[in-house]
């Protein structure tokens, strides 16, 4: 049989090229530039209405001195690892359970997905009054019927694991359509013929779900361990990053630098140390994964 | 086969290119035509109020038009730094003290271009006047609103143990308070906490200003703020708190002052002017009202405001400025102070307002004896790059992370790295 | 696991999910005094639609209604379109640069929009897109995460489909037109749940974009109830739960799309 070259040619080079352009036109000119020019600036010291001042690496001297910086950090990390764990689980679990075409599952799968919907603000609101010490209604009920108030958003480490939760519960539905869609991809034959040769169910979810979902837990874990790192909106609006300093995250501190204290120089040095940890992290888990390729 | 998708793509390519030149923006065509960009932020309706007060204006100007952007308020710096740093800046905005100090070089200063500035000016309160003069002693934008910090109280919860607070609170100390308080709070089963302070340093430093302490120092070029005062006002706060008069929930959670004091559970709310609108409308169930601040050292309020600008670099300087004098003129001021219930910032404002004129009566009071410096400190923009980090620094205090002795020397040396 | 087991735990991950949206609604239908009487109220006491007309009063919500959902259709068009095109690219085939191309995609989604935003605001200004939809439309449309959901999933389509294409002579374009996108239907269809929610959710874009009154959207409306002092809770409330109603409606639109094991004409195991 003729062996086609699948790469190598003009063709096969110019093709690719061809599908990516309009997505890397729009890219490059929205993106790119504007984040090579906002991250060179880590370089200078900027204020947003003044002119900006060439000081070499003199920021990054300043933040390994910044015990602000490095607080913020630990707590961030402390965070994402409590975070993505619990999402991967939650979302892979409640994605078993509704993936398969039954009746009404449409409704069901939307129900998972409403918290997702709304916005950070609202999120946030919504649950800071939910969970409040005096005006809440979980410590209403929970004082109703007997029990003490729990202080959900004024006690440190009470604190960073409502938030955690309250993560969790706002963007497991979003994930675990990603997993419906990986779990559609696995063609029902597989499993029929696993049935037919007496697989229990277990073992077919460790040697055929789990190994084909695997393209789908990169895309999970590494969209979340981001998003996490970057947590902002829905932080600042239920805690303000307090009490004091105990959920105050590394994208608040970049904002009140950059912004409040008008120093967008110092805040893109700290961007860019921020990038190159979730860098890590990323490159961590897609080094975990490399035997996606296999598929050739 | 190549040439298919090739082409394909170019097509693509080509689609979107014309669309996105279709969205360039509208030109007008005609040159007489001016449309001035508004920017504003409301608490209430003051966006709507600012367009009904200046429609006499239109009609006397029908070339004039007024494009609205009304933007969140915790958004409103950005948004005016990005149009700024992008050199489009508003032809007019509502700015608040705090965005003056911040924006003193992008500002258009009105000397010479508002006719008889310095007459039309004395007609303003010298705290306003001071918040809108920039370094070089320009003044930048005009007052609209003046807004006082004080206390406002939940009247029934004091008369329910025999407590007649009007009469209690024209000569009240802070000792009587504590009094009162812990009789409202022992006898009273609604009312859990004594008072609730916005958590904001602005708001805590009504207790620095009357235990007289300051933030800068006279020449108001550097901090001064690691003083016995600074430290009696933070300890002050701390004792509240340890007393179980503060709420833990709101400096160091997140609850809100005022929907505690709405609810009843909290009797004193140290908010400001701006609160008479919102309880106006809100609150049924109890009668509230603003009394007289507490002496400590002395009575004082914290002033503050909203004002209306035009910028350096705005399109459409020349009819802007003609809107902001007609805007801050007695008959437009007067209408759109008495509309939104805020105080008027012009010393000869006579305003009718619809209900609650004795509160606005009690804030302007406790402005009138409120000193000059309070202004100056708070205008400053060293104070306001701060701003959070005072915040988190009292907090710790609270927290017992830290004395209030090293919150205040962390805030002292923290300013003093902005005013080099 | 059963029928009867299986319902019976989706009913009670509702409950858990649902909750909080449940209190959020029943809010919505009290008047605001109610909202901070204590003790709490759970359902209203005198149930009222006031907030939702009031609402609609106060600001022009039909309009900013028409512009997000304007915004939120095309950019999802051409986003399903452009992402699976590059997910396509980077998946099937093998180039220089090809990994690079992914990975720098994938790093630009690390730093927060934010620190950009002066950059952007000052090329948008440059390019002639501020206060333009289509500049809340076109540059966000090149989402990473839209590419990196392509890619994983065009990964798992078996090689051999192409192959065979390619030997019975078929074009580029027709093997990504009749083989891929009909395959990658599951994963079209979430892109486009995912887009469209994106795009109708968009904060941070209109705000850097819009300043005019006349392409305001939903969400920036939604913003301004929240006041320099004080939240106008009744009208946010409301306007969040009619501003969700768009997003339900696709989603129960295009999930019905997951259909298992998709391989009409696939191949045999």
């Amino acid at each position: 049989m003729k062996k086609i070259k699948t790469h190598g040619t003009f063709e096969q080079t110019l093709t690719p090229l061809l599908f990516l352009a309009p997505n890397m036109l729009i890219f490059t000119v929205f993106i790119i530039l504007p984040a090579v020019f906002g991250l060179r600036m880590a370089f200078y010291e900027w204020s947003i209405l003044g002119d900006a001042h060439f000081i070499g690496i003199d920021n990054f001297r300043m933040l390994l001195q910044d015990q602000m910086f490095w607080r913020t950090l630990s707590n961030t990390v402390v965070y994402v690892v409590s975070v993505v764990p619990l999402t991967i689980v939650a979302s892979l679990g409640l994605s078993l359970i509704a993936a398969r075409q039954i009746p009404g599952i449409g409704t069901f799968r939307a129900f998972y997905y409403l918290p997702t919907m709304l916005s950070y603000v609202i999120v946030g609101i919504a649950w800071r009054w939910i969970l409040g010490d005096d005006l809440g209604i979980v410590n209403y009920l929970l004082t109703s019927a007997g029990a003490v108030k729990v202080h959900w958003l004024t006690k440190s480490s009470m604190a960073m694991a409502s938030l955690v939760f309250v993560t969790v519960w706002n963007r497991t539905g979003y994930f675990m359509m990603m997993f419906i869609g990986g779990l559609t991809a696995i063609p029902d034959t597989y499993y029929e013929a696993a049935k037919i040769d007496g697989v229990s169910r277990f073992q077919m979810f460790r040697h055929i779900t789990l190994p084909l979902l695997r393209p789908t837990v990169l895309v999970v874990g590494v969209l979340s361990t981001i998003e996490a790192f970057k947590a902002f909106e829905l932080i600042f609006v239920m805690t303000g990053g307090g009490p004091g300093y105990s959920t105050k995250f590394l994208v608040q501190n970049i904002y009140q630098i950059a912004f409040e204290e008008d120093r967008m120089g110092y805040g893109a040095s700290m961007s860019i140390v921020l990038l190159i940890i979730i860098g890590a992290f990323a490159f961590f888990q897609f080094f975990m994964n490399r035997k996606e390729y296999s598929n050739e | 086969m190549v040439k298919k998708t090739a082409v394909g793509t170019l097509l693509l390519i080509v689609m979107v290119s014309m669309v996105w030149a279709g969205g360039q923006g509208e030109e007008s065509g005609e040159a007489e035509k001016v449309e001035l960009s508004v920017l504003w932020f409301d608490d209430a309706n003051e966006s709507e109020v600012f367009l009904e007060t200046m429609a006499d204006y239109r009609e006397a100007n029908p070339n004039v038009s007024f494009d609205m952007q009304v933007i969140p308020f915790s958004d409103y710096e950005k948004k005016l730094k990005l149009m700024i740093a992008g050199g489009t800046p508003p032809d007019i905005a509502r700015v608040t003290n705090n965005h003056v100090s911040m924006l003193y070089d992008s500002l258009q200063p009105l000397n010479g271009n508002i006719e008889n500035l310095d007459e039309f000016a004395s007609n303003f309160f010298e705290s306003s006047l001071a918040f809108a003069t920039n370094p070089a002693g320009e003044l930048v934008a005009l007052p609209t609103e003046a807004t006082a910090n004080g206390m406002l109280v939940n009247k029934t919860a004091f008369k329910s143990v025999g407590i007649d607070i009007d009469e209690l609170s024209k000569t009240w100390t802070w000792e009587d308070w504590f009094d009162a308080m812990k009789k409202v709070v022992a006898e009273n089963e609604k009312v859990k906490y004594g008072i609730g302070y916005d958590f904001s340093p602005h708001r805590w430093s009504t207790l620095l200003f009357e235990a007289g302490g300051r933030f800068l120092n006279e020449d108001a070029d550097g901090m001064n703020f690691n003083t016995p005062e600074a430290v009696d006002a933070l300890k002050f706060f701390k004792r509240l708190h340890s007393e179980e008069l503060a709420p833990h929930s709101v400096w160091m959670g997140s609850e809100k002052p005022q929907e505690m004091f709405k609810s009843g559970l909290v009797a004193c709310h140290i908010g400001g002017s701006w609160w008479i609108n919102a309880y106006a409308k809100d609150i049924t169930n109890f009668e509230w009202g603003a009394v007289r601040m507490p002496k400590r050292k002395i009575r004082s309020s914290v002033p503050g405001g909203k004002f209306i600008a035009t910028f350096k670099g705005a399109d459409n300087k020349e009819a802007a400025y003609d809107v902001i004098k007609t805007f801050s003129d007695k008959k437009h001021n007067e209408q759109y102070c008495r509309d939104t219930f805020n105080l008027s910032s012009r010393k000869d404002a006579d305003i009718d307002y619809p209900s609650r004129g004795k509160d606005f009566a009690v804030f302007g009071e406790d402005l009138s004896v409120t000193p000059a410096y309070t202004a100056i400190d708070w205008k400053s923009p060293e104070l306001n790059k701060i701003y959070s980090y005072i915040r988190e620094q009292i907090v710790e205090g609270l927290l017992e992370n830290q004395t209030m002795e090293e919150a205040a020397e962390n805030i002292h040396t923290k300013g003093n790295t902005f005013f080099e | 696991m059963s029928r009867t087991t299986r319902y019976i735990l989706l009913g009670f991950f509702t409950a858990l999910f649902i909750f909080p949206i449940m209190w959020v609604f029943l809010s919505s239908l009290k008047p605001q005094s109610e909202l901070f009487s204590f003790p709490l109220s759970i359902l209203p006491n005198e149930p009222t639609l006031n907030n939702y007309f009031s609402a609609f009063r106060e600001g022009d919500f039909l309009l900013y209604f028409k512009n997000s959902m304007f915004v939120a259709v095309t950019a999802t068009l051409i986003t399903v379109l452009i992402n699976t095109m590059a997910g396509y690219a980077l998946s099937k085939f093998i180039f220089k640069g090809r990994d690079i191309i992914f990975y720098v995609m994938i790093a630009t989604l690390m730093i927060p929009l934010q620190v950009i935003m002066v950059p952007i605001f000052i090329l948008l200004k440059n390019l002639g897109m501020l206060n333009s939809l289509w500049g809340i439309i076109i540059p966000p449309a090149a989402t990473p995460t839209g590419i990196f959901l392509a890619r994983q999933y065009i990964l798992t389509i078996p090689n051999s489909l192409i192959e065979a294409a390619r030997i019975d002579g078929g074009g580029e374009f027709f093997i990504f037109h009749s083989i891929i996108l009909p395959l990658a239907t599951p994963i079209i269809a979430t892109i486009t749940i995912f887009s469209f929610m994106w795009r109708w959710n968009d904060f941070l874009w209109p705000f850097i974009v819009i300043s005019t009154q006349k392409y305001m959207t939903v969400q920036l409306a939604l913003a301004n109830f929240v006041g320099q002092y004080q939240i106008n809770w009744a009208s946010l409330l409301a306007m969040t739960m009619i501003s969700m109603v768009p997003m339900i409606v696709v989603f129960l639109l295009f999930q019905r799309y997951f259909v298992r094991g998709l391989t009409a004409g696939g191949v045999k195991f």
